[in-house]
């Protein structure tokens, strides 16, 4: 190897990054050549030198510190960031052209109406197949009143198909009867409720009842005018982005009253705009 | 080895720190566990403000872009492509956040590495002459020297020697072709040496 083959390479060879095949023939030029041994020698001692380097700065406490109320900031910030958009978006859905604001207001009185009629008649038909269920099964319904009467009053977080139904299930006697037990008063207060799992039975609620009126529009959508069709699809569109992102808010933040709220206003909408679909394929 | 030998006297949560793996701690913090983030700051925070203050030559500046790249990190946790590479991926960020500064500092006409206190204190020659402050002195010269160089390679020269990383590495946090890495490296090389040159002779060999 020649020097000027090797000043080439040194450096690479100092470093540790050359491979076998390459480092030995700069190795054993190395050995021979006392100039290019003074080079190395030199780039040996630059590397102590460098090693040495001072720098006038350390990471401190305050750093990290600043760091997480910056990550704190930064978080708070996405979040009301996407609030705001919420709001922008649910503001255009009620306040778009596709409804007046009288119109909405209506709507949303037909829809609240709705939604209990419709969970009324849902909790009616649960209650009526969990009986049904009972009776086949020799097990009480889940959300049987303390009386035993299965009316439709009594709440019926069955809806939700996630909700545990062990807690409040009494075993029947064995000989068939289908009156519930007495639950003691302790599983009663122990199965009080959190707002939490409201806001999650009046979430499935509002899912049985957009599910039941997009069966309903499903069967009519050829009755619609279809350009009424496209504008309903498309705020159908929205309303479902909207119901994702909130979700996905909720999800992030669940003790955040103002998402939740978002969250329900959004399923509410849905069910007035299914209803309103409805209505226009009726008329 | 060089992590475990470090350990010794260490508390134990410095130990936990060294103890997860960064993918383990990359899914923590995605998770949302901020004491995972904290973690990896723990274990990249040296090396970056490092290479900041390598880039910029300021404290004060090099803490808050540290801080920045940081921050930037945590908000693209869920965009890093290879978990195995987190070092990497964060020397990326800060060469981004260094160099979107230097431009600004540029358009502010200012220069790096010349307006050091310490500095000049050192040049007026009224400290005494001892092998610390001999290696405060060169560590001015170093800093001035690299403050001389042009960015590229800064970047090269500096991720490369005092932070040591690969070609490879090197080339990923760049964005450059490994060729023209050796051939910017080559060039810093010769030019810090020509800077540090009369620093090799008498006092300073080891």
């Amino acid at each position: 190897m020649k020097c000027e083959e090797c000043e080439v390479l040194i450096e690479e060879y100092a470093d540790g990054a050359l491979d076998q095949k390459s480092a030995g023939p700069v190795r054993e030029h190395l050995a021979s050549c006392t100039a290019c041994t003074a080079f190395h020698q030199e780039w040996t001692r630059e590397q102590e030198i460098y090693s040495r380097y001072q720098r006038d700065v350390e990471v401190t406490p305050l750093l990290w510190s600043s760091i997480e109320a910056r990550i704190k900031q930064e978080r708070g910030g996405a979040r009301e960031g996407m609030l705001a958009r919420l709001r922008i978006k649910l503001g255009g859905l009620f306040a778009g052209p596709r409804f007046s604001p009288a119109f909405a207001g209506a709507l949303v009185v037909i829809a609240i109406a709705l939604t209990v009629v419709v969970m009324t008649l849902l909790n009616s038909k649960n209650q009526r197949e969990l009986l049904a269920r009972a009776e086949r099964n020799g097990s009480a319904p889940a959300a049987s009143s303390d009386d035993g009467n299965p009316s439709v009053e009594a709440p019926t977080p069955e809806v939700a198909p996630k909700a545990p139904e062990t807690g409040s299930t009494v075993a029947s006697n064995g000989g068939g009867e289908t009156a519930p037990k007495k639950v003691p008063a302790a599983k009663l207060v122990a199965a009080r409720p959190t707002p939490d799992q409201l806001v999650r039975e009046a979430e499935q609620k509002y899912l049985a009842a957009i599910s039941m009126l997009s069966r309903d529009v499903k069967r009519h959508r050829s009755q619609l005018d279809p350009i009424m069709l496209a504008r309903f699809d498309a705020a159908l569109g929205d309303i479902d982005r909207t119901i994702k992102d909130t979700r996905r808010v909720v999800n992030e933040n669940p003790g955040d009253p103002i998402a939740l709220q978002y969250l329900l206003a959004a399923y509410s909408k849905k069910v007035d705009a299914l209803r309103e679909m409805t209505a226009g394929s009726e008329n | 080895m060089m992590e475990a030998i470090s350990l010794v006297g260490q508390s134990s949560g410095r130990v936990g720190t060294l103890m997860n793996s960064s993918e383990e701690l990359i899914a923590r913090a995605r998770r949302g566990e901020d004491e995972a983030f904290r973690l990896i700051f723990d274990r990249y925070g040296r090396p970056v403000i490092s290479f900041i203050y390598d880039m910029v030559g300021q404290r004060d500046l090099a803490e808050e872009l540290t801080q920045e790249t940081f921050v930037r990190a945590y908000k693209n946790l869920n965009n890093m492509r290879d978990e195995t590479k987190l070092s990497t991926w964060l020397f990326g960020i800060a060469k981004n956040v260094a160099r979107e500064s230097l431009r600004y500092k540029h358009r502010e006409t200012d220069k790096v590495g010349i307006d050091d206190d310490r500095v000049i204190e050192l040049s007026d020659g009224k400290l005494p002459p001892d092998r610390q402050l001999l290696d405060k002195e060169l560590s001015g010269v170093i800093k001035d020297a690299l403050g001389a160089l042009d960015e590229d390679k800064r970047v090269v020269f500096t991720l490369k020697v005092f932070q040591q990383r690969s070609y490879e590495e090197i080339a990923q946090i760049t964005g450059s072709s490994i060729p023209k890495l050796k051939t910017d490296l080559h060039r810093a090389r010769a030019e810090m040496r020509r800077r540090i040159k009369p620093y090799l002779g008498v006092g300073y060999e080891v």
